[in-house]
């Protein structure tokens, strides 16, 4: 029976799947996004990168139930995506904790949503707050901490739902560049040690280049895909080698060479 | 009549300072001498010298204008002795049992109703007017037609302060709940809450700020209604106790009875400033 093959495949290897997506917004003439498809496979990390007005955070957001495309469809696992959920946990620019709570408890957040015992939450926050090398940060309050840390707790507090896919809005924007540095490969650690599959949207080109398996390269006017890229580096990274090694391959500097070129070209000098 | 050049004020000029340093830069030195706190304190005391002076000389009788001490010698003979069949304290008590009985019903009534307002479009379209009708009407005017359907008892006189109190706690609850980020939102449903649980562990903890800064207004204004709703058929409260001491010309009762109901207030006031800031540490630092 090959139907039941396909099905099988389909619940065995997650998929997080935008067919064809069309965003609309009301009250604009263009639609801001015209027939994209992505899609992202569980162990995939996957980046959009383009110019502004490419439409790469409308994509995100209908990944993560917020937006309704005006055409094509958006699927997890072959169901449709109607609304948020926790099998695809989103972190923002803006870190969105919440402030009367502690970093322990922000993380504990999705656990405490489920009716998790207080004791068993407080254990797997901490877990999570080790993994994001956080350990003593646990009864902090959020304005005690600097960006870089409520990043980290943003991205403890989405693990702690244990979504199938991590959905990432620029969460590294508004870090200065050192500890950018450093949050991606807290990023590449945390990917490659819980198997998620990640989409993420960046300005950062080199970011891009260290993260991703696949990078679309987005155009505007309207928002379509005009490359795709798979730049390896993540899964050499994965498989051991030093990050600044990587960057300082000759190869990377080419790869970033051609990215700029393709996420600049058609743009009127 | 000659024009100085801002850089050449007398006693500021730029070549006198040290190569490097930059005079305009430098953190100005905090202004010597006054504070407002200590003006507002010779204020108060000024105050009370020509009350006290005008008293002493006579310039109006005393059964207007008692003097300072015979309203404190009074503030103590009716903590003591009473007025009215009741002590200082036994009216303080009444008058505060009313008041924080009609912050209760006016939580629980203005906390949900200003909710709705906030979250739902509906809800807006139904208790916004009726707020705004409800708001400007000053108790005075509402109190007898309160006393026509609801008696001349207790009811009726929290009622009249928890009317007062409705829009404060409803309105300011509505502007917290309308504040809330759309991302903080946003991430709670993606980490799995429904919409019960997004108004339950986000919406009302991040409006909690304005509710409780609704509460401190909706105190201030019950308090401000405790006359008159001790207008009619109340035995004890501090408004009863000024309307009785008016009514036989007891004028020193009434001004302290009037400094008490002061006292009492400001006491409220800073004592809810307390809380809050306790309650809602992150408050103004986000």
């Amino acid at each position: 029976m090959p139907h039941l093959v396909l099905d099988l495949h389909l619940v065995l290897d997650p998929h997080l799947v935008l067919d064809k997506v069309s965003i609309h917004y009301d009250g604009q003439a263009e639609p801001a996004v015209e027939r994209v498809s992505i899609d992202v496979a569980k162990g995939d990390f996957v980046v959009l990168v383009g110019r502004s007005g490419c439409g790469k955070t409308s994509l995100l957001n209908v990944a993560a139930g917020l937006v309704a495309p005006a055409r094509g469809t958006a699927s997890i696992n072959g169901k449709p995506i109607t609304a948020p959920g926790s099998d695809r946990a989103v972190v923002f620019q803006n870190d969105a904790l919440f402030p009367w709570l502690t970093a322990r408890e922000n993380v504990a957040f999705a656990l405490r949503l489920r009716g998790v015992r207080p004791a068993e939450r407080a254990r797997r926050a901490d877990e999570l707050l080790a993994l994001v090398k956080l350990t003593d940060a646990g009864d902090k309050r959020i304005w005690e901490l600097s960006g870089g840390m409520r990043q980290r707790v943003g991205l403890a507090r989405a693990l702690a739902a244990e979504p199938e896919f991590l959905l990432l809005d620029e969460p590294l924007g508004a870090l200065d560049a050192l500890t950018r540095e450093r949050m991606q490969t807290t990023l590449l650690d945390l990917w490659t040690a819980s198997d998620v599959g990640v989409l993420m949207v960046t300005h950062g080109i080199e970011e891009a280049l260290v993260l991703a398996t696949r990078i679309v390269v987005l155009a505007p006017g309207p928002g379509r895909v005009v490359r795709s890229f798979e730049p390896g580096f993540s899964r050499r990274y994965a498989s051991g080698e030093a990050i600044r090694t990587i960057k300082a391959d000759p190869a990377f500097a080419a790869a970033r060479g051609e990215l700029t070129d393709a996420i600049f070209e058609g743009e009127a000098a | 009549m000659t024009v100085t050049s801002y850089t050449e004020r007398p006693g500021h000029k730029i070549d006198e300072a040290d190569g490097l340093s930059v005079p305009w830069s430098r953190p100005s030195p905090k202004r010597k001498g006054v504070s407002a706190r200590a003006v507002s304190v010779v204020t108060i005391l000024v105050v009370l010298a020509l009350w006290a002076l005008s008293a002493r000389l006579q310039l109006v009788s005393p059964v207007f204008l008692p003097s300072p001490v015979a309203v404190w010698n009074k503030f103590i003979t009716v903590a003591r002795d009473g007025f009215v069949d009741a002590t200082l304290l036994q009216h303080a008590v009444a008058s505060l049992g009313r008041v924080f009985a009609a912050l209760v019903a006016a939580i629980l009534i203005g906390v949900p109703v200003g909710l709705a307002i906030g979250i739902s479009t509906i809800g807006r379209g139904i208790f916004d007017p009726l707020l705004e009708f409800l708001r400007p009407i000053p108790p005075l005017a509402y109190l007898p037609l309160v006393i026509i359907w609801f008696g001349i008892g207790e009811p009726s006189k929290i009622l009249v302060i928890a009317i007062a109190m409705l829009a404060p706690v409803a309105l300011s609850t509505a502007s917290g709940v309308r504040g809330v980020s759309q991302e903080r939102i946003n991430a709670a449903r993606s980490l799995g809450a429904t919409q019960r649980q997004v108004v339950r562990h986000v919406i009302l903890p991040s409006a909690l700020p304005a509710i409780l800064t609704g509460l401190r207004i909706a105190l201030g204004a019950g308090w401000s209604t405790l006359v008159a709703a001790e207008l009619v058929a109340a035995t004890r409260g501090l408004g009863f106790m000024i309307q009785s001491a008016a009514q036989f010309l007891v004028t020193d009762v009434v001004v302290m009875g009037i400094l008490v109901i002061a006292a009492i207030a400001f006491v409220l006031e800073f004592t809810l400033r307390r809380i809050e800031r306790v309650l809602v540490p992150w408050a103004g630092r986000e």
